[in-house]
């Protein structure tokens, strides 16, 4: 019996849909899809737009050079202006409409919990760059790589140094009420705790409070030798700053980088509330002995002039932005194709790769690429084209 | 614990000027606007770029605040609640306003970008000065004076009258030849230009920072409900009395719960005595 005609119609559809499909696969000449996750409006944009600045540099180099293997890249940026339904739908739409090999991002930590199990699902290898450590997870996410370090890697190196090398033992930790907030400042606590450290007052403050005094009176009561922000609200931070500095009490605070962001300058009372102030940074962008690492320098020397001959934002984002491209470039060289399977095997075998940002190692079991080694304590107020001043040892 | 009271105040004292606009809205449109305080944050954040952005001396960044503060209110009245109150009965001003008080701070948040930034110091005084610092007396002074006028303005003048005469009933008002239109336009004008003053003078306490409008819209309605809808004395009340409250639970249980707090005293307040502290009682006429 023959089908009738609008069967056969719909089948001879579906064959030509299905052809299509099959040319929009991977195809040597095509050029390689990046899928770019990016807040580049709404809350911590500021990362996001220095992030971009690297992630667009690297594009622009690799293609001028002719590409990887002869396949230009094309970059894809969706701004998901740092709202996690916006990021899943614009994921969605990168990974089932645009069919893109790779996705960075997203920038948020909040933002890539909503986006990475949906990465791993589509078999889309994830270079992912939030911080918190939840997101990565060998088994249920095998195509999530971490670029960025994680927020415990924060923590233990601003721990180590006001342990170690200013040798308080007084902890005064500070959180804030965000989900962010509280969870740093309880991984803090409990670090410090295996380290044999029980703090001697512990906090979290909504980030809008607007007067911290009787926070800071009672810290500096319990004998707190050392205060310790985990926060990333940056007015918060400058309160706990101004406070202290208001007070006249001259204790080290030690903590998360949102104390040496630039925005913390303005919002201080006194320049020199600045001073005995330090944070968790990266080696790639400290200073030693005046000069930084000659990768960064040449990164710097190379994308300033094109920044107006300024730099006026922390440049370990731009250099993580950049180094995300050259991780999917190592990737698809070495592995000969965008194949996931062949990435995810080149990138698990991926040992001491030399980025800007950091020296990565990934293997089967760790998908956290970034070494402890490379987290070191800058001093807050040294900010020289985005980059610090290493914490005297 | 003289600076948790101090600080608990100065607060306080910016949730009561909140609380203040709300009251001269309310007393002409009977509605609670999503965007009060916003007109906080616009009096903030624009002082802070009249001053520091453009350089201008700071009795004019004051007057441009107050001004840009009174723009949006006028602005909330002619898109948000107007038209809104001649078509429908039914409290659609809740979602018109909350709509426009979600654009505002969206846009705001584009322009002026989303971390804090600071707000010029106004008289010069050295930061040392601990709690007779400006940042505590000046919200502290700037809500009792508006309090102050804004009862003499009720009392002695013919515009304040027309406002209790349309707050006491729009309807025998406009029988008897007040353009209750104007008037509720005057409202949210006189609303806008305190919230920008409130904002300006809370500035170096708060910083400019875009997403101050919705907290202080929360906690200015708390303390009006605490107060008592329509009393101008109850709204400063409320205002201290939810700074100090705060400013107390932050300090005995921790920064976790103290919105928990807030809004716990605003149940109670509503369960037990549900017109609040100087409000006027409801009685049902039979």
């Amino acid at each position: 019996m023959r089908s009738p005609a609008w069967m056969r119609a719909l089948g001879l559809c579906a064959l030509v849909l299905g052809a299509g499909a099959a040319q929009a696969q991977d195809r040597p000449q095509d050029p390689i899809k990046i899928g770019w996750l990016s807040s580049l409006t709404g809350p911590l944009s500021s990362a996001a737009i220095a992030e971009n600045q690297g992630v667009q540099f690297a594009v622009d180099e690799i293609n001028r050079a002719g590409g990887i293997n002869g396949r230009k890249l094309e970059l894809l940026t969706r701004d998901t202006a740092g709202e996690p339904t916006k990021a899943v739908n614009l994921a969605q739409q990168l990974l089932f409409s645009d069919k893109v090999q790779f996705i960075i991002g997203p920038v948020n930590s909040g933002e890539s919990l909503a986006t990475v199990p949906i990465v791993a699902r589509a078999g889309i290898p994830n270079i992912v760059i939030g911080s918190i450590d939840e997101l990565i997870d060998a088994k249920k996410y095998p195509l999530a790589f971490r670029a960025i370090n994680t927020n415990t890697q924060w923590i233990s190196g601003g721990n180590a140094y006001a342990l170690d090398v200013l040798k308080r033992r007084k902890v005064a930790v500070i959180g804030d009420t965000s989900g962010y907030g509280t969870s740093s400042a309880k991984t803090a606590a409990a670090l410090l705790e295996q380290a044999g450290v029980k703090p001697v007052y512990s906090v979290l403050i909504d980030p809008n409070k607007t007067d911290l005094t009787d926070e800071m009176t009672k810290a500096r009561a319990a004998g707190a030798d050392v205060v310790m922000p985990w926060t990333a609200a940056t007015g918060l931070m400058a309160r706990i700053l101004n406070t202290r500095g208001d007070m006249g009490w001259d204790v080290p605070v030690v903590g998360h980088p949102a104390v040496m962001a630039l925005p913390i300058k303005g919002l201080l009372n006194k320049p020199e509330y600045w001073q005995n102030a330090f944070a968790a940074g990266y080696q790639s962008t400290t200073y030693v002995d005046g000069k930084l690492p000659p990768r960064t320098q040449a990164l710097i020397d190379t994308v300033k002039p094109a920044l107006g001959g300024r730099i006026d934002f922390t440049f370990w984002w731009v250099a993580l932005g950049y180094d995300t491209v050259k991780i999917i470039e190592h990737a698809v060289k070495s592995a000969g194709s965008t194949d996931p399977q062949k990435v995810k095997t080149v990138l698990e075998g991926t040992k001491d790769f030399p980025g800007v940002y950091a020296t990565y190692t990934w293997s089967p079991e760790n998908h956290n690429g970034f070494p402890d080694r490379n987290i070191v304590a800058n001093i807050a107020n040294t900010f020289r084209d985005g980059c610090y001043d290493a914490a005297p040892r | 614990m003289l600076a948790v009271i101090v600080s608990g105040l100065a607060i306080g004292a910016v949730y009561a000027a909140t609380a203040l606009a709300y009251n001269v809205m309310y007393s002409t449109s009977k509605v609670l606007s999503v965007t009060t305080g916003h007109l906080c944050m616009l009096g903030g954040v624009f002082g802070a770029w009249f001053i520091a952005g453009l350089g201008l001396p700071v009795p004019a960044g004051l007057v441009g605040a107050v001004l840009v503060g009174a723009l949006f209110g006028g602005f909330t009245e002619i898109v948000g609640v107007r038209r809104v109150l001649a078509r429908s009965d039914e409290h659609l001003w809740l979602l018109s306003t909350l709509a426009l008080a979600t654009m505002l701070q969206q846009a705001v948040g584009l322009w002026w970008g989303t971390e804090p930034k600071p707000f010029p110091r106004l008289i010069p005084q050295d930061f040392s000065s601990g709690l007779l610092d400006q940042k505590y007396w000046l919200p502290i002074l700037t809500v009792l004076v508006m309090t102050a006028g804004l009862e003499a303005f009720y009392r002695l003048t013919l515009w304040g009258k027309l406002f209790q005469a349309t707050s006491e009933d729009a309807f025998a008002a406009r029988a008897r030849g007040i353009p209750t239109d104007r008037v509720r336009l005057a409202s949210y004008l006189l609303a806008g230009a305190l919230g920008g003053l409130a904002g300006f003078a809370a500035g170096q306490l708060t910083f400019a920072f875009f997403a101050l409008g919705l907290t202080l819209t929360l906690n200015g309605f708390i303390a009006l409900a605490v107060g008592g809808l329509g009393s101008n004395l109850g709204a400063l009340l409320g205002g201290a009395g939810l700074g100090l409250l705060s400013a107390f639970a932050t300090y005995w249980f921790g920064g976790e719960y103290q919105q928990t707090i807030a809004v716990g005293l605003l149940m109670l307040v509503l369960l037990v005595r549900p017109e609040g502290l100087l409000g006027a009682r409801r009685v049902r006429p039979v």
